[in-house]
């Protein structure tokens, strides 16, 4: 479904922050992208987003590269894609409902729709209920559970996820996993950046290690702390 | 049947698309009152200088062409010249491309209106071989910026012994309303930059508050055109209002100024206000539009490139 093929990234800046890197991506899989800080695990997801084109190499999706795509066809892209940030980027003056509801009315979704996905979705990351309140007055965990719900409620291919669990502790964490891990089981394809050791040895998933903007192990069922061998 | 449904699909979808890009708009009009409400300020001061400079060159021109178009070469004949040759010099006036109009005065006609004019101080000129003056044309040019030109090739002509035109007056004339035209011009220009300019910054502080959720709607994946719609009907709105509040007060204050005029400097010719009052709306109307529009644009722009 996804193919990263040769792909190096230099920013404007000289700095060389992806080397080199082929991974082909399954439909139904997920994947966790792992390595130190400044990595580039940031980077490669934004590449898989069309934030920013490579400087070399090509990212195909569903067979198509995303890097040839003409500026009025990266909006549709952004539709088969579901996107988790650290820092949830929630509209904190909206309601959750309205929050995830945004997603669908920006690409022009009917107000009977609206009213019929948002509280699935809703339901599906554990936040029935909670569809009046907004989000400060949620927790963190919740409050990424809304970036979650938002994320899906298009019902994209792939659900992609930086350090989605970032700001929260462990058992709130473990939470979120859960949420993703359901999403994953219906058929989604998941890709998640992190350095959370723990979630990652638990998961048992595929695991990317990138060391320096350089892949150094692709490892299916693998632990974070397995490499160095 | 399937393509049928389609089709209304994409309708309804661009109906609900342009309620939500008008509410948007103005819901943020709304939320951002002091700055809306500087912008169509700005707008409406410098429109309305704009406006009243363009009455105040539109009547000035008026005025100008009144005056130009009163103006005329008198080219007097040489005293030698035969009434054949005279007809001769006639044919080869009217030939000339910038000619207009050329009327023959004889010099007993041009006696004549002397005597009418200034009465018993010319009698006596008018028995044969005592008439003092000379055979003349009265010359005038299709655009009247032409006369020194003309006037000049005349001067060179033979047969023709001397040009007068109130040289001085016209070519002042001439150099006055040009300079007024261009000054008026640079000045509206800086204007109409100035108020583009307090709009785009003004939008800017409305994109920057909102600059979340262009991202956001950028990452669900919304078009460039449904993030920018709201914004530019938004800077459309504020243009529009900015240029009709000056339109309706100049319209009034013109109108009670015709009016004045009439009575008080029946001399002074004022273009009516029917016309010049359209011409100056349909101006000022499309201007703060595109105002308010480009600078919407310009402001929303740098937050496009994701
Ligand atoms: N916009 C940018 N412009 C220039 N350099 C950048 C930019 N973003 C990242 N970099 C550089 O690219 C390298 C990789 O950064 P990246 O954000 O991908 O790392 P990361 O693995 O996500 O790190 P972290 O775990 O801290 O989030 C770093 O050296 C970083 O300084
Ligand atoms: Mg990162």
């Amino acid at each position: 479904m996804i193919e990263v093929q040769q792909v190096s990234m230099v920013y404007p800046n000289g700095v060389n922050a992806l080397e080199q890197i082929n991974i082909c991506i399954e439909r139904g899989e997920f994947v966790f992208v792992v390595g130190e800080s400044g990595a580039g695990k940031s980077t490669l997801i934004r590449l898989i987003c069309r934030e920013y084109l490579p400087s070399k190499g090509s990212i195909k999706i569903h067979g198509r590269d995303i890097t040839r795509l003409k500026r009025r066809e990266v909006p549709l892209l952004r539709r088969n894609i579901g996107v988790v940030f650290q820092d949830f980027r929630l509209l904190n003056n909206r309601t959750v409902f309205d929050n995830v509801a945004f997603a669908m009315q920006v690409i022009g979704s009917t107000g009977r729709d609206v009213r019929k996905r948002v509280p699935e979705a809703l339901e599906l990351v554990g936040l029935t209920g909670k569809a009046k309140m907004k989000p400060l007055e949620l927790s963190g965990g919740e409050q990424q559970r809304v970036c979650l719900a938002r994320a899906i409620v298009n019902q994209p291919a792939l659900i992609i996820a930086d350090e989605p669990t970032g700001n929260l502790d462990p058992k709130t964490s473990m939470g979120i996993m859960d949420a993703l891990k359901n999403i994953n089981i219906r058929g989604t394809t998941i890709i998640m950046a992190t350095h959370a050791k723990e979630i990652v040895d638990t998961m048992r998933q595929r695991v990317v290690v990138l060391e320096g903007g350089k892949l150094v192990r692709d490892e299916r069922r693998g632990e974070y702390t397995h490499h160095g061998c | 049947m399937s393509v049928m449904s389609g089709e209304g699909n994409i309708l309804i979808m661009a109906v609900r698309n342009w309620v939500y890009y008008i509410k948007e708009a103005f819901r943020s009009v709304v939320r951002n009152g002091w700055m809306s409400f500087a912008s169509v300020g700005v707008v409406t001061v410098t429109l309305f200088i704009l406006g009243s400079f363009m009455l105040l060159n539109i009547n000035v021109e008026h005025l100008t062409s009144e005056i130009k178009n009163q103006v005329e070469i008198i080219a007097y004949v040489d005293e030698v010249l035969t009434r054949d040759e005279v007809d001769d010099l006639r044919v080869s006036l009217i030939q000339m491309v910038k000619v207009e109009e050329v009327r023959f005065v004889s010099k007993e006609d041009a006696l004549v209106r002397l005597q009418e004019q200034l009465g018993e101080l010319v009698e006596g000129y008018s028995e044969e071989g005592r008439n003092p003056l000379r055979d003349s044309f009265e010359i005038r040019t299709i655009i009247p910026e032409d006369i020194p030109e003309v006037a000049a090739s005349l001067q060179a002509m033979t047969g023709i012994a001397r040009v007068d035109y109130g040289t001085d007056v016209v070519e002042k004339l001439f150099r006055f309303t040009g300079a007024v035209q261009w000054v008026g011009l640079a000045f509206m220009l800086g204007l109409a930059l100035t108020a583009m300019f307090l709009i785009a910054n003004t939008i800017k502080l409305t994109v920057n508050a909102r600059s979340r959720e262009i991202m956001i709607m950028k990452y669900v994946g919304a078009t460039e055109w449904f993030i920018r719609w709201p914004f530019l009907i938004e800077g459309l709105f504020l243009g529009a209002i900015g240029a009709l509040i000056p339109v309706l007060i100049l319209s009034y204050l013109y109108g009670e100024t015709v009016a004045w005029a009439q009575l008080n400097l029946y001399f002074l010719p004022l273009v009516s206000p029917e016309t010049i009052i359209q011409q100056m709306s349909k101006t000022l109307l499309i201007l703060g539009t595109v105002i308010g529009g480009l600078g919407s644009l310009i402001s929303i722009r740098r937050f496009l490139k994701v």
